[in-house]
Formats: structure tokens, sequence, C-alpha cells
């Protein structure tokens, strides 16, 4: 029987589109299970960024078999950056990495996002899913910075979630370290 | 003056007049020691999980012993704390109280029986420790990047003195145990090489910052073990030439060096020599390193430091050794795997029965299993680990029990059912219809990465055959006629695999090929080739074929490649196939196989097209052939190797030594 390429490749896609809806969806049923057994004198925001850096954490323990300090500090952040920009793909973002103004800045760069559309569903606030991807990003780096002895940090310039367009965040060194 | 423990004279033994140079004495610290042979300490997990001794480890260290002829033999490192931090295996021997030392005394008297020099290796596994507790110690709070090993904690100072303590302590119980030789482990990421490493030691108190920092915890247990061992007893000290830890920064080879001065200038009495860490993304000691490709570091050693400096990793011939030795370049062969995979070896050397040698292959199954807290065994060795169970040794047999056995297949499971049976004084008749011995190794040894050094056990499985009586019947196939004009009294199947047809469609102009044909050469290949079957079989041919440029791509059942190959290779494989560009896909079958086209279907029913112009078979079934024959006519049957269930060169070899025993 021959292979009816279209519709192999439409039935892959529908099926990554809804497991990936599937990422957003269980992490907002699983933050309203944890904000109730928490408890009224909890706030949500803290449920939240709490799980953002235990999360993040365990995400970069990850990254560090993949990352590699032999093509020196440009391409170590290259693939650093290429590494959060994946991992935020495979959840159905949009994402692009960049080179900053200098060899030690790097931007990811978002333009379609899935979270804030499925926090709307929810019933999160906007601020709660920007300062939660932060956290996440911040938390990813804590281990890789240990381990590479590396002063790397990432800043928030702009989130879809407060209305600004596209989601951008800042890898960089931090000089003064 | 220096002395000897014992006096060995080998003027009359042919190796020694072959290789002089690795049976000439050399003096360490006060002791002579009547060659340059050395048995590493190697973890092998036989102990129990409270760290007493058992009569396992005995055993398998007298063993070594004997093979070391006079030369060192070191016990496996011990762990010291009682806290368990520092043990980095389930079934490594403990010495951080007295309680030990009967147990530890009798490794030492296991090694003096026969007549080597018996040593005792201090090894806190720092980094990859805490095995049995939830959280290691190191000099600084480094995360893992291997997710197996448990979480470090930043060792205070009163911890990092209590430490050298500890190691001071423990020297002094391997004294009263009776060990000769005291021998210090800071290597592959064990604490010392903590310490030492740029990478893991982020200190900037008095044991952090530069190389002299680092060494400072180093030099402070060379003085403590030094003192509590005495004038008599010597102290070395295993150290990384070369850490192979740059994508991690962490020790130029420089700072390697300076290590070594530093040790030598604190006292130690020779240097062991290694290179790369557990972490380390270069390959060492597996089969597709070069023999002998490190031997430059153990130069580079001799030209900073005055002591001796020993080495092993990858020599696993004498010629390597006895070359550099007699170059400046080396004083004394270690040897760890090839006396795994042979006691023996160095014995053999002296006495000229080098080809009764079984090498060892390097596939690191040993040090595999020692992580997955298994006992260690070794793929070709079956003996290993059962040293102490008579069991597993041959035994004559009545002569009124003699039989007559007739093996059917002359691959790596029935040479070694063949040689064993005959040892045993049966009367053994291996037939084969090829001409050639080696079975499916013949064709296995021709991939790539070093699998030419498979065919080592074939040849050694022919001497002892050769050497045990055994007949051969090559070129002869067995069929239901011979069976029973010879009516031998037991048939021992080790025929392979059978290569079984694709179960899906198959049109007529597709090029079907089978795996031994394409590594034989005798088949004829495109240049888009997929292989059908992603175990270890299917990744040799596929490597084979991308070497000559072809476009390969592995489709197999399996849910990863390589699923039969053990961990500590395998990501080697996992690396070469993305390095020849070579796809793998797993958990698919194969729906259809068309002109110039495979249809593939995953585990999850998407099917796709994938362009070829030649297929490979390389998926096996076991062989079911013959045996209906021989049973029939009432004769003893075993099956064994890849006939019984298609698996790998070890279990067949396992296979054929167990089955040798039982007939």
């Amino acid at each position: 029987m021959p292979v009816n390429t279209e519709k192999e490749i439409t039935t892959l896609w529908r099926n990554l589109h809804t497991a990936q809806s599937e990422i957003c969806k269980t992490y907002y049923r699983w933050r309203e299970v944890a904000i109730e057994i928490a408890g009224p004198e909890t706030k949500p925001l803290d449920v939240a960024l709490k799980a953002a850096e235990m999360m993040g954490v365990d995400i970069g323990k990850n990254f560090l078999p993949r990352l590699n300090w032999l093509k020196g500090e440009e391409t170590f952040m290259l693939n650093l950056g290429r590494q959060l920009a994946g991992m935020w793909a495979s959840e159905g973002a949009a994402t692009t990495v960049e080179q900053g103004e200098g060899p030690s800045e790097i931007l990811i760069k978002c333009t379609r996002d899935p979270w804030p559309t499925a926090a709307r569903h929810y019933g999160v606030p906007m601020e709660e899913v920007a300062l939660t991807r932060e956290r996440l990003f911040q938390a990813i780096l804590v281990d890789v910075n240990v381990f590479f002895d590396t002063p790397l940090k990432i800043e928030m310039l702009k989130a879809i979630p407060r209305g600004e367009g596209e989601w951008v965040f800042k890898l960089y060194k931090d000089e003064s370290k | 003056m220096a002395k000897p423990i014992f006096e060995w004279d080998y003027s009359s033994y042919p190796g020694a007049k072959k290789y002089p140079k690795l049976f000439e004495p050399i003096q360490i610290g006060n002791l002579l020691i009547p060659n340059r042979i050395k048995y590493a300490a190697t973890e092998d997990n036989f102990n129990d999980h409270n760290g007493f001794i058992t009569d396992a480890d005995v055993a398998y260290i007298r063993r070594r012993a004997e093979g070391v002829v006079g030369g060192l033999c070191f016990m496996q490192g011990v762990y010291m704390d009682e806290a368990q931090k520092g043990q980095g295996y389930v079934g490594q021997a403990a010495c951080w109280d007295d309680k030990y030392i009967p147990g530890l005394k009798k490794m030492a008297d296991a090694i003096h029986a026969e007549k080597a020099v018996a040593g005792f290796q201090l090894m806190d596994c720092g980094r990859v420790g805490a095995v049995e507790v939830p959280a290691g110690h190191g000099p600084s709070t480094v995360p893992q990047r291997l997710r197996i090993f448990k979480p470090m904690y930043e060792m205070s100072k009163e911890e990092i003195k209590e430490m050298v303590q500890q190691h001071v302590d423990a020297a002094r119980r391997g004294v009263d145990a009776g060990f000769d030789i005291m021998e210090i482990s800071g290597i592959v990421g064990y604490l010392i090489s903590n310490f030492i490493s740029s990478y893991t030691n982020r200190r900037t108190d008095e044991y952090g910052g530069d190389i002299h920092g680092r060494m400072k915890s180093v030099v402070e247990i060379i003085q403590g073990v030094k003192e509590a061992c005495g004038p008599d007893i010597p102290v070395g000290i295993r150290l990384c030439a070369e850490e192979l830890l740059d994508d991690v920064r962490g020790n130029t080879p420089e700072e390697s060096m300076e290590s070594y001065k530093i040790a030598e200038e604190a006292g130690a009495d020779y240097i062991s020599v290694t290179a790369g860490w557990q972490e380390s993304i270069v390959p060492v000691i597996s089969r597709d390193v070069p023999m002998g490709s490190w031997i430059h570091l153990a130069k580079l050693a001799k030209e900073h430091v005055n002591i001796p400096v020993q080495m092993a990793y990858r020599l696993f011939l004498p010629e390597l050794p006895e070359k550099a030795i007699a170059a400046g370049e080396l004083d004394i062969w270690e040897i760890c795997r090839s006396m795994i995979a042979d006691p023996l070896m160095p014995k053999k050397v002296l006495e000229d029965r080098q080809d009764e040698i079984r090498h060892c292959v390097a596939c690191n199954l040993c040090l595999a299993r020692l992580f997955r807290d298994a006992p260690m065994t070794c793929y070709i060795n079956p003996v290993c680990a059962h040293e102490h169970d008579e069991n597993f040794f041959p035994k004559p047999v009545e002569e009124d029990d003699e039989k007559e056995i007739m093996i059917v297949g002359a691959g790596p499971a029935g040479l070694e059912c063949a040689y064993v049976a005959a040892q045993r004084g049966h009367d053994v008749h291996v037939y084969d219809k090829e001409e050639a011995l080696g079975g499916t190794i013949l064709e296995a040894s021709k991939a790539p990465y070093g699998d030419e050094e498979l065919m080592t056990c074939i040849n050694y499985q022919r001497i002892m055959c050769e050497k045990f009586g055994v007949e051969f019947h090559l070129g002869t196939e067995v069929t239901e006629e011979l069976i029973q004009d010879e009516m031998p009294d037991s048939v021992v199947l080790a025929t392979g695999p059978v290569y079984p047809e694709i179960g899906g469609t198959v049109s007529e102009g597709a090029t079907i090929v089978n795996v031994l044909d394409v590594l034989g050469g005798s088949a004829e290949v495109g240049d888009n080739v997929m292989v059908w079957g992603n175990r270890k079989p299917g990744i040799g041919c596929a490597l084979f074929l991308a070497k000559q440029g072809k476009r390969v791509t592995i489709v197999g059942k399996e849910k990863t490649a390589g699923f039969d190959v053990n961990p500590s290779f395998k990501w080697r494989y996992m690396i070469y196939l993305r390095q020849n560009r070579v796809m793998a896909y797993n958990d698919c079958d194969i729906e259809e196989i068309n002109e110039g086209e495979v249809i593939v279907k995953t585990y999850d029913g998407y099917r796709f097209p994938l362009k070829c112009d030649t297929v490979v078979m390389s998926e096996r079934e076991a062989n079911e052939g013959l045996k209906a024959v021989v049973q029939g006519e009432g004769i003893e049957l075993f099956v064994i190797g890849d006939a019984l269930v298609p698996r790998n060169m070890s279990s067949a070899v396992h296979d054929g030594y167990r089955i040798g025993l039982r007939i």
C-alpha cells in the first residue's frame, strides 16, 4: 500500500500539537492542585515561582552533558541559548536565537507561545506567566554556572503576556563577576 | 640497601629472554621488585555490602597474584570513612576500622602465597562515591554531569583534615594486615583527583587556588601515609597525566605534570600514570582506541619525575611495555583488564606460552557492571568471579564416562565447548561447513573501530583445541546422514543463528542481502543501504558500509539502537553512528520492500518511505536445524550460543564453557 505522505505528516503534526498543548494544560492543572493544597495563605505566584525554580534546576542538570567549553565562550553561549530555545520550541513555541550586541550576548526570541493562551483558560494572571518563564530560565543557569564556572545571567526584555508582541530574553555574561 | 620480599630467578624461562626488560628487577623505595609487572588495583564488587572481604575476592586476587610471577599485585582500593561517602562500589572493601584487618590479611596472605608483592590501595571515591548514601563529599559543590552519581557537598577544613587522617589510619591498617607496598588513588574522578582538578576544586582557601593549593591535601596524605608506613614500605600514587576534561575546564597537561613533581617532592616513591576521568568525553580504554595510544603520557611523566613510572591503558601486548621500558619511557607495566580476561597472562609470557593467552577485547563490560552494582564479570573469561568455586574449573571425567562428542559449528560457542570438554578427557570432533574457524566472528571482526580484536578469542580457542586434541572436520556440513553414520554420544549444536525472511511484502526487484555476506565481501551493495536490525550486528555492518562512503540507515525493532551493547561501549557506537551520518529508526518494523524503497512502520502506526537500493538483513533468530534429528536418534543434545538465543560473543563463550564442563 503506497504511503500517503501528506496524511502521515498531518496525523503526526496533529498528535504533536495535542501533546504540546497537554504540556501547558497539565502544568496548570497541577498548579491548581498545588495552590489548593498549599492553602489560602499561600500566594499562587509564590507556588508558580517555586515550581519554576525547582523545574529549572532539574532541566539545568540535563543541559550539562550537552554543553561543552572546548569551542570557547562565544560558541558555548550560543549553544546554551539554542538549548533554551529548543526546550521552549518542544513545548510549542516558535523561537529563534540571535547574536546580541557583543560576543557575550545572546538574544532568545519567541514570537508564538502556547503558554499564555493556556494560562488564560485556567484564569492565571498574565504577569505570573511572564515571571514564571523568567524564573525558569534563571534557575536553569544555576547548575550550568557552577558546573562550568561561568557568570552567566538571563534577563527578560519583552514578554508576550505583557502585551509586548514577542518574548525577548538576553543571555549575557555578568562582567562584574 | 633494597631487599626483595621473595627471591625469583627468571633466567631459565624463555619469556625472560624474549622480554628481558619485563623480567628485570626494579627498586621502589627500599623494596626490590623482581620484575616490571603489576596487577593494578581493580574494583570487583565481590565483597559484602559492609566492606568485609569475601572468599570470592581472596580467590580472585590469588589467581592474579599467581599471574604476576613475583611482581606487584594490588588488591582493590579500600574506602576509609564510616560515613561511606568515599564508597564508590557496593562491594568495595572497607578499611575504616581495625575490624577489617583480618579480612585484609587474608588478601595479603593470598598474594604472598604466590610469592608476589602485596599492594594495598587507599581510595576515597569522592565524586563517584556515596553509592550507599544520599550525598558525597568533595572540595567544592560542583554538580554532577552524569546523573547516576550522587550530589556533592563541599568539605569543611575540618573534614579535609579528617579525610587526611583516614588515609593515614587506613594505611596503618594495611601495614598491620601484612601488605608490602602502599598506593594512594588519585584518578578518574576519585576524591584526590577532585582536589587536584580545576574543574572540581573551586576553593579559595589554602586547599584551592593554583595547583600547589589544590595539591595541599594530597601532600598531607602522602606525608602522613609515608610516616605511618615507615621506611620499608614504599608509597606510590596514581595521578592523571591528562584529565581529558578540557570541555569543562579541567587541568592543563602542564598542571598535571606539576602535580607529579609535587607528589614526588612530598615523598611519593612512584607514580602510576593514568588518563581521563569517568566524566571525560574522550574514549580512553575502549577497543576503538589503538593499543599503545597513551604511552606518550608515561614518557612525559618520565621527563618530569625521577621516581619509577607505571602505566596500564591499552598495553595489552608485552611487546609494547618491553619496548617502552627499553626506551626509558616506562618502568613498570600495569595490567588490569588483560588479567581480568586472563589472570595468568604475564605468567604465560614468561613461559613463552603467549599464544595461550585469552586476550581482553576491551569491551569494558567488567567496568560497566561495577557501576550497576553488579559483581564484575568478563566478556570472554567465564571463570572470572568464580575463582572460589571449584565447580567452575574443568575436572577429568572417569574413564567409563568418556564420550564421543560431535560439536556442530566452529564459532566461539562451539570452540569454547570443544576444548573444555576435550580437556576433561572427552573425544571431541568439531564440524563446520566453512573451511575456517570462527563462525560469525569471521565476519563480525570486519566491522570498524577495533572489532578485529574479536578474533583473538578464536585464535586462543583454536590453540586450546589443538592442545587438548580436538579434531576438526572443516568444510563438512553436518547432515542427518552424517549424524546417523557417526552416532556420537553427545551432539552440541553451535550452529549460529538463522536470518529470517522479512515479514512484510517483498517486491521482485528488491535487492536483499545478508549481513554476513556484506561483511565477508561477497555481496554487492548499492550506495543507499538500509540495514534491518538495530542490534550490534546491524550497527557494525552499518558502520562498515558507511566507512565506504555509502548512505546507510538502520531500522530495527529494539527501542534503542545497540540495546545489546554494554553501556560503557554503547556511547561510542552512538557517536560513531552520528559521525558517519547513519540514521537509526528504532522501534520500527518493515511493511514493504520495493525496488528502491522500503516502507517503514513506526511502533505507533506511522508509515514512511525510505529510499534505498539494498536491504541488509541482520535480524537473527534461534536455529532449530538438526535438533529434531539428534533428538530422534536419542542422542544427548545441547544447544549453545546464537543457535540457542541470538546474543553476543560473550554469551556464546560462556554457554560453550559451561556446557563443556557439564557434558
